[in-house]
């Protein structure tokens, strides 16, 4: 096991930068999800890692060793990847054993240590099978094994999960964090799907257009993002952002068109202002009150577990997200009660 | 609405007189498909069926004979025959070739395609083996004689072998090319990560799968190798004469022996035949299938 040190890493095609002076530190045993929109540059960042891509400057060292230029065979590193990558002509404990083949070990060795492997993936009856005549979910633990059996530094996992279907996904996500605290070795995973990120990552790194944007803990993004384009990237449904004014008098109230205010958690610099709100911060009243902003119902949308409002306010559409059972229709005039501790203001341009 | 209703009714009408049955419609399509297979098999027939004829009964027109095989017999037990010795020259220098043909091209069509060239590596070689591939032989077959000349290499099988596998070096190398490609990329980075070099990949991972791919190039060289005629007219005299120039000689000055020329061709369509039948069952799509997705 080892950590995992990038310090101002770059990555370049000709004129166009890719990944622009990354610096992050991820610590032995640590899992660590790197997240963002398409072409974020999070799947390259990965693949320098790997060594599958160059690097146009910056260090990248694995444990304490520079790595940048030591082919990926020298990394230490196993990479689990989106489309799974099984060598189709061999079965299943040919596809895991054939890293060991190559590094030249004995037949029994081998074959001991994918039976391991094939015991915490529960691969035991499929070990004969061609990729071809597995499932999907199979074919992923497969891809997994062959990570494991190498007994890596490092896993790296390029949108693992992607290619299964709903149901699946949610049960291999669930194994994915089993495997981690069984095995407890520093893990990157890049996904796009911020759900994964929450429930699997010990650190989130958002990155956009190259660059990281925030690094913490699931809650730490959550509760405190950084800008709104973390705000809105994290949390389903989206974060509430809001354009408002904020008065120069009172520089923690952000006022909407119609006069009516929302009171920030830390006061910001007059003028315009994007403030971002969870669609569970709020609580509804059917009257008028202290600090209730009046709004009218447009949409109502019950999934049983809560119910999700679409509400209109001073032409802005809100969303609020509310887990009591609600008798509204459209139309309806309703009062919401944000708690003021959750409502972050962003200063404006900095919106997704 | 009402208009446009007005007159398509009757249209439909007509289209419903001049309408064919699915019977007629059937007759129609296998007489289209029968005409075809008339067009594609009739040489055959008629170079298999002169071969068992005599000079007189081809010469004469006569469609009911009586089949014997004096044309077979004189081309294989004649003296003064040499298809046999042809037979084996064009397998020698058919197999050889092809073996070189698909070492190259491969090698070739993996470098290119997986090693990162720059762009225009890549470009002019494949855009220079297009011209390569338009010139024909003909042209190259004097140099190449006067070439191999200086080198004591004309009329020997290293010259033959040398000259055919340049000439469908480009057809195998853009076929390998597209082959090598429908590798996905994951799987030669997979093997990367897994502790394979280059020559270990090419092996373990690229060659199981492209097999069809080399199947498929390997009959085809195979085949051009056979046929090909004016390099070897050129190159080569009567110890290294391939088939189709055994053939050939069939056609003399004064007289033209026909069912010879008949029953020679008729056992030079064999090799291609067999390797066909044999190697149909390696050209299979979809070995790929649960590589990736």
């Amino acid at each position: 096991m080892a950590d995992v040190r990038l310090t101002g890493l770059s990555k370049s095609y000709g004129k166009l930068d890719v990944i622009k002076d990354v610096s992050l530190e991820i610590h032995d045993g640590e899992f660590v999800v790197l997240i963002g929109p398409s072409g974020c540059g999070k799947s390259t960042l990965l693949r320098m890692i790997a060594g599958l891509e160059g690097i146009s400057s910056g260090t990248l060292e694995i444990g304490g060793v520079s790595m940048n230029d030591v082919p990926p065979r020298d990394r230490g590193i196993s990479m689990v990847f989106q489309s799974y990558a099984l060598y189709p002509h061999m079965n299943s404990a040919d596809n895991m054993s054939f890293s060991l083949r190559l590094a030249g070990e004995e037949e029994a060795q081998r074959r001991s240590k994918v039976d391991r492997a094939a015991d915490i993936l529960g691969l035991g009856p499929y070990l004969d099978r061609l990729p071809r005549q597995l499932s999907g979910g199979q074919r992923q633990r497969v891809a997994m094994g062959r990570a494991i059996v190498r007994k890596p530094e490092v896993f790296l996992f390029d949108e693992p999960l992607s290619n299964l279907d709903a149901k699946l996904r949610v049960k291999m996500r669930a194994e994915l964090k089993e495997l981690h605290q069984k095995l407890k070795t520093t893990t990157i995973y890049v996904t796009h799907d911020q759900v994964e990120a929450m429930t699997l990552a010990d650190r989130i790194v958002v990155l956009r257009d190259g660059e990281i944007e925030q690094i913490g803990t699931p809650l730490e993004l959550y509760d405190n993002p950084a800008n709104a384009f973390v705000g809105s990237f994290l949390g389903s449904p989206t974060m509430n952002l809001l354009n408002l004014e904020v008065s120069s008098e009172n520089p923690s109230e952000a006022r909407f068109s119609d006069g009516e205010a929302l009171w920030l958690a830390t006061p910001v610099a007059p003028g315009r202002a994007t403030v971002g709100i969870r669609p569970e911060c709020f609580a509804l009243q059917s009257e008028a009150g202290s600090g209730a902003l009046r709004a009218e119902v447009v949409v109502v949308e019950p999934t049983g577990a809560s119910t999700e409002l679409v509400v209109r306010k001073a032409g802005q559409n809100i969303t609020v997200l509310s887990h009591e059972r609600l008798s509204l229709k459209p139309g309806d005039n309703v009062w919401l009660v944000p708690n003021a501790e959750r409502v972050h203001a962003f200063p404006d341009g900095a919106a997704a | 609405m009402t208009h446009a209703a007005d007159t398509q009714a009757p249209l439909a009408a007509s289209r419903r007189r001049f309408s064919l049955s699915e019977g007629q419609v059937s007759v129609i399509r296998h007489l289209v498909l029968m005409s075809f297979a008339l067009v594609v098999l009739f040489p055959f027939f008629w170079i298999v069926s002169a071969a068992f004829k005599t000079q007189i009964d081809l010469l004469m027109g006569h469609i009911l004979f009586e089949p014997n095989l004096d044309g077979f017999i004189n081309v294989i037990f004649d003296k003064t025959s040499d298809f046999l010795r042809n037979f084996g020259n064009s397998m020698v220098i058919g197999a050889v070739s092809t073996f070189l043909v698909l070492v190259i091209a491969t090698l070739a069509a993996f470098s290119l395609y997986r090693l990162q060239w720059p762009g225009w590596v890549l470009h002019s070689l494949l855009g220079w083996s297009v011209i390569f591939h338009m010139v024909p032989p003909i042209t190259l077959a004097g140099a190449w004689y006067s070439m191999f000349r200086s080198v004591g290499l004309d009329n020997t099988y290293s010259g033959i072998i040398l000259a055919h596998t340049t000439l469908h070096l480009p057809m195998a190398l853009w076929m390998m090319g597209v082959f090598v490609r429908d590798v996905p990329k994951e799987l030669v980075e997979a093997a990367q990560i897994d502790g394979a070099k280059v020559p270990r990949i090419l092996w373990h991972v690229v060659l199981p799968i492209v097999r069809p791919g080399l199947a498929a190039t390997g009959i085809l060289t195979f085949i051009f190798s056979w046929n090909e005629f004016p390099v070897v007219l050129v190159l080569s005299q009567r110890q290294t004469a391939t088939v189709p120039l055994g053939i050939g000689k069939y056609a003399q000055e004064n007289t033209i022996a026909f069912t010879e020329m008949a029953a020679a061709s008729t056992l030079s369509i064999l090799p291609a035949f067999l390797l066909l039948l044999f190697a149909q069952r390696f050209i299979v799509r979809g070995l790929t299938s649960g590589a990736v997705k």
